[in-house]
């Protein structure tokens, strides 16, 4: 989008949460410092501020109509923290007129907003409309144009912008019984192939979609939910010989059953295949569909919830690469909140076995994307005080290529803050690690977050 | 003239298709917009209060938003079918924490006094993502695949 139609949407927007007769305003505002000094190159110091505001504002001449806007903004006060060198920057992360019908949990909804009824989680400049049917039914629709983001290069940024002029989608559902929900959804993102760009393109920005999606549960103890993506697009031809790659994008399906008030044992699985999986993305060089690779993933979790403040998770997964070979991930958690969540402590380790992948990159060993981690961390409310530590270690197998002769790394943060009134608090943290570019890392961190308004919702 | 003939049939079903849409719209009344009732700290237990018997009028089981460990790390599914019911108590912005398109820093560093949240990235993810990116690049596909990545390119060209 460009500056001047974000000022004047910001302008229009703005002036609209004057109507309200409910409005809040939220923010935090950030401060943070840190030095590096890397061996070879000059010393530096960033001390990035970062501002993020809100406002919710309702009851704009109707009690149905409302406003809703947010938004960050950062500049460098010494050396540049961004990667692409410059000191400043800033986004409307949404900003958007809703109105919410009396029946059929109807809305409307104009701006800039994020949709994610269908296949993808989209962040859209248009319109959305959604209501719920007579017989079970829901149906919802978006249309406008995508937010662009950047790639890699000039030349792939004008194929980019070009070939993604127009996004819509839409999801029609069904509820039956009120146990089960089906719903199919469609996406296209783009209606400019790569192939009709002046100079022919071998990437395509765009998407073509179908989804179905399934909830089922029958009773309380019962959920079982997921959905099924498939790859719609017309992709240019294969090489004479070439294995067609699979049109299933992704199956992701999770079940749970809840044994008795504390225990609920969940389990997953999930399936990628990433030449379907990966199309339109913005980053073709690390998410690449060429690969034809695929991902398949199963696991479970079993939650104990305690009537005594005491929460245990265990979790186990097997992940599955068609290039990489197999992983394994297994842990648990243990959480306690005492004096009414005054306190509060969790501990988890978890480990990654990569015995069995097959090949990681030429110069590597094979079991160098084992890995362990452990976390301990605690936060304690005391009248208007608020304090946390946090610690979290990794340990590496030996021969990790990555870890610059290092084994471990490790982070501790700690932070306070104090509520100066019921709409605002402050709080500092300081960071201590090392890690394979920096052997001794330590950060500081002030933030104010504050909250003025009347409306009953927004900021969490 | 044939144009205008275009136009006036293009009402009419227009017309007619908006009256059959407003016939098919549910007569129920919407979901609270707010929920009526301040919630204590920390994830909220839905079941607690809420009734679970779907023969009783509940549209789903309140079990089914129980905010568990499982249900904050695979809320996507609830989020696609029942955003109403988030909106009840999470404004949008609850989730631009994580899911912004553009965020100015990693969720950790931004809810680092609350360490009880989860937080994507904790700790230093930088070298961590070598490894979890080669596991699983698809996990990593979900938030960075489409969205502005200015740190990633850096690297990945």
């Amino acid at each position: 989008m460009k500056r001047h139609t974000y000022v004047a949407l910001l302008a229009t927007l703005m002036s609209a949460s004057a109507w309200g007769q409910e409005v809040s305003l939220y923010g935090t505002t950030m401060a943070q410092m840190w030095k590096e000094a890397t061996p070879g190159s000059d010393k530096a110091t960033f001390t990035p501020a970062t501002q993020y505001l809100g406002i919710d504002a309702t009851k704009l001449g109707s009690d149905n109509l409302s406003l809703h806007l947010f938004g960050w903004g950062r500049a460098d006060l010494s050396d540049a923290s961004s990667f692409d060198g410059s000191k400043s920057g800033g986004y409307l992360n949404y900003g958007y007129l809703q109105y919410r019908f009396n029946q059929a949990n109807a809305e409307i909804k104009a701006g800039r907003f994020t949709v994610n009824q269908s296949t993808g989680f989209e962040q859209v400049d248009g319109v959305a409309v959604r209501t719920d049917l007579r017989g079970g039914f829901t149906f919802s629709a978006f249309g406008g144009k995508p937010v662009l983001y950047r790639t890699v290069d000039p030349t792939s940024q004008t194929d980019y912008d070009f070939q993604r002029d127009l996004i819509f989608g839409t999801r029609l559902a069904w509820r039956s019984g009120r146990v089960t929900e089906i719903g199919v959804s469609y996406l296209q993102d783009g209606t400019k192939a790569a192939k009709d760009l002046t100079i022919p393109s071998a990437t395509d920005y765009t998407r073509k979609q179908l989804g179905a999606d399934i909830t089922i549960t029958p009773t309380s103890t019962f959920d079982f939910r997921g959905r099924t993506v498939l790859d719609l697009a017309n992709h240019p031809a294969l090489a004479a010989g070439a294995t067609e790659p699979s049109k299933i994008a992704e199956h992701d399906y999770t079940a749970t059953v809840k044994l008795g008030s504390q225990v609920a044992v969940s389990g997953n699985y999930a399936e990628r295949n990433f030449f379907a999986y990966f199309a339109g993305t913005n980053l073709p060089s690390l998410f690449r569909q060429d690969e034809k690779d695929q991902f398949k993933g199963w696991g479970g979790k079993v939650t104990w919830l305690t009537t005594t403040s005491f929460q245990m998770t265990a979790d186990y997964r097997h992940m599955h690469r068609e290039t990489f070979g197999d992983a394994n991930r297994a842990g648990g958690d243990l959480r306690w909140d005492f004096n009414e969540k005054a306190v509060l402590l969790g501990v988890g380790a978890h480990w990654v076995n990569a015995v069995d992948a097959k090949f990681v990159d030429p110069a590597a060993p094979y079991r160098s994307l084992s890995h362990r981690e452990a976390r301990v961390w605690t936060s304690v409310t005391k009248g208007r005080f608020t304090g946390s530590l946090d610690g979290i270690f990794q340990r590496f197998d030996s021969g990790n290529p990555y870890l610059a002769g290092l084994h471990s790394v490790y982070e501790m943060v700690g932070s306070l803050g104090f509520q100066a009134s019921t709409n605002m608090k402050v709080s500092g943290d300081i960071s201590y690690g090392s890690n394979p570019v920096a052997k001794h890392e330590t950060r500081g961190l002030l933030k104010a977050e504050y909250r003025f308004g009347t409306a009953k919702k927004g900021g969490k | 003239m044939a144009r205008k003939t275009i136009l006036q049939v293009l009402g009419l079903v227009l017309g007619l298709g908006m009256l059959m849409a407003c016939g098919l719209v549910s007569p129920e009344a919407s979901f609270a917009a707010t929920h009526p009732e301040g919630l204590g700290a920390g994830k909220p237990v839905c079941s607690e209060c809420h009734t679970n018997d779907v023969s009783k009028g509940a549209m789903k089981p309140y079990a089914s938003f129980d905010h568990t460990p499982a249900f904050v790390q695979d809320h996507r599914f609830q989020a696609n079918q029942d955003v109403n019911t988030c909106g009840s108590c999470h404004a949008q912005s609850f989730c631009v924490d994580c899911h912004g398109g553009k965020v100015p820093m990693k969720p950790a560093i931004k809810l680092s006094e609350s360490p009880e949240r989860m937080a994507p990235h904790r700790g230093d993810f930088l070298t961590l993502h070598k490894i979890e990116g080669k596991l699983d690049p698809s996990s990593c596909y979900t938030c960075h695949g489409r969205a502005n990545n200015d740190k990633c390119r850096a690297c990945h060209r």
